[in-house]
């Protein structure tokens, strides 16, 4: 089937598509704690604010039948099952609500030797979208309130799931800001590029929820946090902000997989995710490879071959 | 009643800086508003609450305490100048940031007196203003403020229908702004007020949530919320009242700068010791010390809680914790 072909031009989702959602997602919650195929099931519960959702672990049948998806269901949720959130998956066999961007995650998890899929029942959301930071949330999705991340989403369909939610939606036409505004730093000189993110990082308080929201920040030992020596000052101050990013960036070249959760919960608006799209690029030009669309043996920057090219080293 | 159009209150903060005061103020920088330095009366803007709240003015998000230098043979400390912080006014800032201050007061100059905290309070003017918006997250009256609470504010501002807004001079700091600008402000009955808005938060029962607290240091809940919390520092890096910092000495072994800076309850290397032990080895005894502290802890040893309901936490969660939510929950549970 051509999924060009068959896409739905739409400008507006309705809450009736995500109510078909929440309802397929409970069902299968429900079957697959019924049958005991798992010990529990991280999903979306509503929040007690109009238009928000919380992530939760849900471990009764009662609680499953509570589960949503909507626009505000926003977490990517696989952070849930890595050794920062340590717990989770000790019990046993569990189950996880996944969009695609999650997918992605899951997916560098698995390559990271981080999962194990049968561990794992993933109930797969077919997604046309989540709210972004700031908007209005009436539970219709439109260009006026949809992520920035969703409007360049290339991974609607979650592929290699155990079931998939939902059928295929997702908006028209949206204007595709993060490319747009990367395009515009990358043309700008290199002193100015340097001045924007020395402004964004100078408002930085080292609440540390990027690290924190990360699937890929599992490290159990923080270069950030070391103090003796000290790697990077742990103070906010421009010289340590721009270490800590610098370094967030580097380390995850090649494996984060774009959900631009950083971004999403950074309290000062810094645009973490531009550097993500940037060290992504970098990627695909000189290894011709995208993190994390399926689980594979290892990443390009996890690996040596003696042919590797070497030119860089001077 | 005195009376200050809001000109006039623009115009005020511009005679401030011309008289070398420190006048802060919510500001537009870049896509958020903060309480950033404001240069003229035109910069302040009472739009939205700004998203880190006003406890930096006396409480910095990174401050130099000491520098060290080898010198000879031996290592040379210079103290930070205290006296050289400058006279300071902080315009425009809600119940929720204006009274936090005065709630920081009492640990700040409690066994040990911090001196980098107590001097900037000491040299500074608290404008409060009465809010008149609010959204969803806003629980002030729940923990006993409310959007016309004068606790804190030196002076205090309420807007008015007709744009201008009506002062009140709640301490002698306050008389004597407005007595050394007294041409700025008028006489009036004024107009009327702009109602305050409903918030979705109930009162709530503070003696009963502590009591509550007491006898629940171990409950199934703490391990409810810490399933879902990923233990990042947002909700106290932006919480008018949350105050824990760390030093660090930064630099080289020959020179360098000791400085303070926030930290928070919520990262796992907190309470780490030196041993290796962390006495609050999971997340969920951390979260339970956020709210312990706000709502027992603080009020145990000096009779008030820690917090004024902004909300800034709950929007600010990346996993949607909701504190109002816990409050509610705990209030229904206590007896």
């Amino acid at each position: 089937m051509n999924a060009k072909a068959s896409k739905n031009q739409l400008t507006s989702i309705e809450p009736a598509y995500y109510e078909a959602v929440t309802e397929a997602i409970r069902k299968e919650a429900v079957k697959i704690l019924k049958e005991e195929t798992v010990v529990g099931v991280v999903g979306y519960l509503p929040g007690r604010r109009k238009g928000t959702a919380t992530p939760a672990l849900v471990t009764s049948v009662e609680e499953a039948e509570k589960l949503i998806f909507s626009p505000a269901c926003v977490n990517n949720l696989s952070v849930y099952l890595t050794k920062a959130k340590k717990g989770v998956l000790k019990q046993g066999k569990v189950g996880i609500v996944a969009k695609g961007c999650d997918m992605r995650a899951l997916a560098g998890l698995m390559t990271e030797s981080q999962l194990q899929r049968e561990d794992l029942f993933i109930i797969g959301v077919v997604c046309p979208g989540v709210y972004g930071f700031g908007v209005e949330r009436t539970g219709t999705l439109t260009e006026a309130n949809i992520a920035r991340k969703c409007r360049e989403c290339t991974v609607h369909m979650p592929e290699g799931a155990d079931v998939a939610a939902g059928t295929h939606a997702e908006l028209a036409d949206l204007t595709p800001e993060e490319a747009e505004e990367m395009a515009r730093i990358e043309a700008m000189p290199q002193a100015e590029r340097w001045a924007f993110w020395k402004e964004h990082f100078s408002r930085c308080i080292r609440c540390m929820a990027c690290r924190q929201v990360c699937p890929f920040c599992y490290c159990e030992q923080c270069l950030c946090d070391k103090n003796r020596p000290q790697a990077v000052e742990s103070s906010p101050r421009p010289a340590g902000n721009m270490a800590w990013h610098l370094v967030r960036a580097m380390h995850l070249a090649g494996r984060c997989g774009g959900c631009a959760e950083c971004e999403r919960v950074c309290p000062m608006d810094i645009p973490l995710n531009l550097l993500n799209r940037r060290m992504a690029k970098e990627l695909k030009e000189l290894y011709d490879y995208e993190a994390g669309l399926a689980p594979v043996e290892k990443g390009p920057l996890n690996q040596y071959k003696e042919d590797d090219d070497q030119s860089f080293i001077k | 009643m005195q009376i200050i159009t809001e000109q006039n209150l623009r115009n005020l903060i511009d005679l401030l800086v011309k008289e070398a005061k420190l006048v802060v103020g919510p500001k537009l920088s870049g896509s958020v508003v903060l309480y950033e330095p404001l240069t003229a009366g035109t910069e302040l803007t009472l739009d939205a609450l700004p998203r880190r709240s006003s406890k930096e003015l006396f409480f910095p998000v990174c401050e130099d305490i000491l520098s060290y230098k080898r010198e000879g043979g031996g290592m040379k400390v210079t103290d930070v100048d205290r006296s050289k912080f400058p006279e300071t006014v902080l315009i425009g800032a809600p119940p929720c940031d204006a009274g936090s201050p005065s709630i920081l007061d009492a640990v700040m100059s409690w066994d040990y007196k911090d001196e980098f905290y107590l001097e900037r309070r000491k040299k500074s003017t608290i404008v409060g203003i009465a809010c008149t918006k609010g959204d969803d997250a806003c629980f002030c009256q729940a923990v006993g403020l409310a959007p016309d609470a004068e606790n804190g504010s030196d002076l205090f501002l309420t807007p008015l229908k007709d744009g201008s807004y009506a002062c009140n001079a709640v301490t002698e700091k306050g008389q004597a702004l407005v007595a050394a600008h007294k041409n700025l402000f008028a006489e009036g009955a004024g107009a009327e007020p702009v109602p305050f808005v409903d918030q979705a938060v109930q009162k709530l029962d503070l003696v009963k949530i502590k009591k509550w607290l007491e006898e629940h240091f171990e409950d199934p809940l703490w391990e409810r919320i810490a399933d879902i919390c990923v233990g990042c520092g947002a909700c106290a890096f932006i919480c008018p009242a949350c105050h824990c910092f760390d030093i660090n000495d930064e630099g080289s072994t020959d020179d360098g700068v000791r400085r303070k800076h926030w930290d928070a309850c919520g990262f796992a290397k907190f309470t780490n010791h030196a041993s290796g032990h962390n006495p609050r080895d999971v997340q969920n005894k951390r979260y339970r010390n956020r709210i312990m502290h706000k709502f027992k802890y603080y009020d145990d040893k000096f009779g008030k809680t820690l917090c004024t309901g902004c909300g800034r936490c709950i929007r600010a969660c990346p996993v949607g914790i909701d504190i109002a939510e816990i409050l509610e929950t705990i209030n229904g549970k206590a007896e």
